[in-house]
């Protein structure tokens, strides 16, 4: 079965550089490239609850804003896909891409194991000097448990 | 997001649980009572949650509820009296009023007729984003504001192409949203819920009022110079980088089209809310803010303007607890003579005249309500701070005034305030972004507070 290279898109964190290096590392090693985003509901479920339980406003309203902004990173996944895709298809590389909702970790690790992953390349937050002694991202916990090689890049500003 | 690591909630609660012991089982410090004490250690432990944010903000208020009569503070029945307190009725009917305006449709309408008017300007449709949010906050909560405008504003921004994270223009239309939120949220006591929970604590510890058109005399200038100030700030920050928004223009004739034409029921609850409004005005002060609230919620059943189900799925009930928590613990400390100890232990030493309390008070709040909930800073601050009014004499509205106003203009980050937090969610600007501008909007509303207790305030004859 042919490896794939994973480049990992989602609603927080994104970077063209992450997107070059993966092009970059299919072409190389005559892969196929995948491109996965995740929307990640942390943001979503964050809002709705900080206007529950600070806000006091209720269960109609938040619902409505939280299907609002789901919309808008659903629409923001499929036009950074297609960038990816336009990018695979000017270099002549096997493209597939999937789009997943949830928990970060756990749909980056599904796609590792279903597409036949050899590295994943992912784009970490930009974390302060002081919190990075006492925060462990999702990156981190993804370095950690996926089942092959990942390479991180810092966000851009 | 450290108190969300699995192992280290245990050990944070644990700690809490350890330092409230402490309190209450340390030797009863000079000039405080027993029951003082045991008040500070409730107060704390409120302090502590309401900062870190561990548990609703409802629940901890529960914590006051069963604590202050548990550890003997007050009566049991006195406490449980204090949560039937006018302000909490007050706060219901004025969400259930605003429950039922979203539920009709009537300021959906309301804003999109307005911001359609702008037409293809880029300056004009940023003003009324701007001003539309403001002033719909001089209405009902501003959160209900941020939630009901947002998905609009998302559109407009999706419409005319703006790059999510690039785009000047982009970043002004979320950040108009959030501060016009913000700033005419603390307009009159509609805003949100936190003038009439100040106004509560107020009249529990001292007897004291402000009544309804008394409050909007006082704050409204501040408000007016507090909206240009900030149009200044955001266009001077960030670029108009678009020459044309007519397809938003386009968008929004749409959406009015699709809404069709304006129902009897819209027309019926309209003109409930503003004779619910003028009679604020008028007699809000002789027949109580809280009795014509609920007569206008009759009304609206009466009529059949609303159904309950309609009006459940516009209100979270939290907002009892919440409220009616906060003003036990208010009451608690003022009562046991914990507020006016911590007034003097913690910044009797600062402050040396009426003025330097307020600009200390005013800073206090400005400084807290950029980490933690607005109500959460007012039900901490303001029974220290009417504590320490008797020292110098002063009214304790006035002190009143100088929590509650600052406590609705947090700026600079989208932890506090539900609007805040919206803006940043679009990612069309970053918390950087909105820091950047937002420390100097808060420096710049503490001077123009300030000006105007000094100078404005006499002119009207508050705190002269």
């Amino acid at each position: 079965m042919k490896k794939n290279i994973l480049i990992v898109l989602s609603t927080s964190r994104t970077t063209s550089r992450a997107i070059d290096f993966a092009v970059d590392k299919a072409k190389k090693e005559g892969s196929g490239l995948v491109a996965l985003y995740v929307i990640d509901t942390g943001l979503t479920n964050e809002v709705f609850d900080r206007f529950t339980d600070i806000g006091f406003i209720g269960d109609k309203p938040s619902t409505r804003l939280t299907e609002a902004i789901m919309k808008e990173y659903r629409q923001r996944g499929y036009e950074e896909i297609g960038k990816v895709q336009v990018r695979a298809m000017e270099e002549n590389i096997d493209f597939d891409a999937v789009t997943a909702q949830g928990a970060f970790v756990e749909k980056v690790i599904e796609v590792i194991e279903s597409h036949n992953v050899s590295t994943a390349v992912v784009v970490k937050r930009k974390t302060s000097g002081f919190l990075k002694y006492f925060s462990r991202s999702v990156v981190d916990e993804l370095v950690e448990k996926a089942p092959c090689e990942v390479v991180v890049f810092e966000e851009e500003e | 997001m450290l108190l969300g690591l699995k192992g280290l909630r245990p050990l944070f609660f644990l700690c809490v649980l350890l330092l409230f012991w402490y309190v209450v089982t340390m030797p009863v410090p000079a000039g405080l009572t027993p029951e003082g004490k045991n008040a500070i250690a409730i107060f704390l432990l409120c302090l502590v949650f309401w900062v870190t944010n561990v548990i609703p903000l409802a629940i901890t208020s529960l914590f006051a509820i069963v604590l202050v009569p548990l550890l003997g503070v007050l009566p049991r029945d006195e406490v449980y009296g204090l949560f039937g307190n006018e302000a909490v009725f007050f706060i219901l009917g004025a969400f259930i009023l605003a429950g039922a305006v979203m539920h009709s449709g009537l300021s959906n309408r309301i804003a999109l007729a307005i911001m359609e008017k702008s037409g293809a300007s880029p300056k004009r449709l940023l003003i009324s984003i701007y001003l539309l949010a403001s002033v719909l906050s001089f209405f009902m909560s501003e959160h209900a504001v941020a939630a009901m405008l947002f998905p609009i504003v998302l559109d407009i921004a999706k419409g005319i192409g703006l790059r999510p994270g690039r785009s000047g223009y982009g970043k002004l239309l979320f950040l108009s949203l959030a501060w016009g939120c913000v700033i005419g949220g603390v307009a009159t006591f509609l805003g949100g819920a936190r003038v009439p929970l100040a106004v509560g604590i107020l009249h529990e510890t001292t007897g004291a009022t402000i009544d309804f058109f008394t409050y909007m005399v006082a704050v409204f200038p501040l408000v007016a110079v507090m909206l240009l100030v900030g149009y200044l700030v955001l266009t001077r920050a960030f670029r108009i980088d678009v020459e044309s928004v007519g397809k938003a223009h386009e968008l929004l004739a749409r959406r009015i089209h699709a809404m069709g034409r304006m129902s009897s029921n819209e027309y019926a609850v309209g003109t409930v809310l503003v004779l619910t409004i003028i009679s604020w005005a008028i007699w809000g002060s002789t027949t109580g803010l809280a009795t014509i609230a609920l007569t206008s919620v009759v009304v609206l059943f009466v009529f059949r303007l609303v159904r309950w189900k309609d009006i459940e799925e516009y209100v979270n009930w939290g907002i009892i607890l919440m409220y009616g928590g906060a003003i036990i613990l208010g009451s608690a400390l003022e009562r046991s003579g914990a507020a006016y100890w911590m007034a003097e232990k913690v910044i009797g030493g600062w402050v040396t005249s009426p003025l330097t309390a307020i600009a200390i008070f005013s800073l206090f709040t400005l400084v807290l309500t950029e980490g933690i909930s607005n109500a959460a800073v007012i039900a901490i601050l303001l029974p220290v701070a009417i504590g320490i009014s008797g020292r110098f004499d002063m009214d304790p509205a006035i002190v009143t005034y100088s929590i509650a106003v600052p406590a609705g203009l947090a700026f600079s980050l989208p932890l506090s305030t539900p609007a805040n937090a919206i803006a940043v969610s679009s990612n069309y600007l970053t918390v950087r972004d909105m820091a950047k501008v937002g420390v100097l909007m808060s420096l710049t509303a503490w001077i123009v507070f300030n000006l105007a207790v000094r100078f404005y305030w006499p002119l009207v004859g508050l705190g002269s």
